[in-house]
């Protein structure tokens, strides 16, 4: 049974939260992806604007990972907007390692999320989720979650740097 | 026809709101304009956000969205009463992998000005601005069934993720986040 408190992440859990960045990577097989250092996630989230919010999970000591860390879960997020009815609250990444699941520690993540969300009048949680990953499909439709891509049929777009450059250079 | 066109990003943006409201009966300049999206799209009763919610999110400490219209001077409106013909609404987002990113929100430009490569322009404009800020890339959803805007979008190199990588957006709504914010 885990013990375990949420908190807003401090600059000093930039460690942790990189390698669980990492760790969840690892588990799309991307892990060679993650380009981020401690330093940019210190500037991007603890600057004078910072660009994503992150709450972190942390068990006692006692109850340590194998590997010697108490910072055992996080969810990244930030706030975006929607034209016609304003803010809303996007979660960006959430993870729980593997030992620790099973203890409703998503659950209570998810819950202060939500809180976070009403409190700071959202009028809504958005976020992707691959549609290969039926069990966390599963998880959030649970909670009410519903499927824009299906129900409206949008599709997420990228442009990269290399294609946005081109067009800063075009006369 | 000659371009007229003057993009305007924030500061700007926030002077022409200003001078529109004191004057009497002045447009609600980027409330109208997205009123004016909502018909097009058929959804104009679903606009609950209010120019007062636009003013507080757009230009407070923290700015929610950023900005970019596109201006033309009085002797070329084709449309009375009408000097802001096209805007982007944007903001940054941030990629645990790679970090920011510059989200495109909203991209409209009136009918009337059309096919004048005023589009390129603000395109070019964020191009612009994600780069000096450092963005990795823009990312924005387009809906399936519009070709017109995909087309638009993949001559300038867009890829389509949920394509190729199977992203679904999902949505978690306030009926169902007040839900869980009280289970005990």
């Amino acid at each position: 049974m885990a013990n375990f408190i949420l908190r807003k992440a401090e600059p000093k859990d930039v460690s942790d939260i990189l390698r669980l960045i990492k760790e969840l990577a690892k588990f799309e097989e991307m892990e060679d992806q993650v380009i981020l250092t401690e330093k940019d996630l210190l500037e991007d989230g603890f600057g004078d604007h910072p660009f994503y919010h992150c709450i972190v999970a942390e068990v006692p000591k006692q109850q340590q990972s194998a590997d010697g860390h108490v910072i055992i879960g996080f969810a990244m997020y930030y706030f975006t907007y929607d034209p016609w009815i304003g803010k809303l609250l996007y979660l960006e990444d959430f993870y729980v390692m593997k030992e620790y699941r099973g203890f409703g520690i998503g659950s209570e993540i998810l819950k202060k999320l939500s809180q976070t969300a009403v409190r700071t009048r959202c009028s809504s949680m958005h976020f992707i989720v691959a549609e290969w990953n039926k069990p966390s499909i599963e998880f959030y439709k649970r909670r009410g979650a519903s499927d824009l891509s299906l129900e409206e049929g949008w599709r997420l777009f990228k442009i990269d740097k290399q294609n946005l450059l081109k067009m800063t250079n075009e006369e | 026809m000659e371009n007229p066109l003057h993009i305007k990003d924030d500061a700007d943006l926030k002077t022409l709101y200003k001078k529109q409201r004191n004057g009497r009966r002045e447009l609600p300049l980027l409330h109208k304009i997205l009123m004016e999206l909502a018909k097009y799209e058929e959804m104009e009763d679903q606009v609950i956000l209010t120019e007062k919610d636009l003013l507080e999110d757009g230009f407070g400490d923290h700015p929610f969205y950023h900005c970019v219209v596109a201006d033309v001077p009085v002797e070329h409106q084709k449309v009375e009463g009408y000097s802001v013909i096209g805007f982007a609404m944007y903001y940054f987002t941030y990629d645990p992998w790679i970090g920011k990113l510059l989200y495109l929100e909203d991209f409209y430009v009136m009918r009337e000005y059309r096919g004048f490569g005023i589009g390129s322009e603000i395109l070019k404009t964020l191009s612009d601005t994600a780069v000096k800020n450092r963005c990795s890339s823009m990312h924005f959803i387009v809906a399936e069934s519009n070709k017109a805007s995909i087309d638009f979008y993949k001559r300038r190199g867009a890829s389509d993720l949920s394509l190729q990588e199977g992203w679904r957006l999902f949505r978690i709504d306030k009926e169902n986040l007040l839900k869980m914010s009280a289970e005990e």
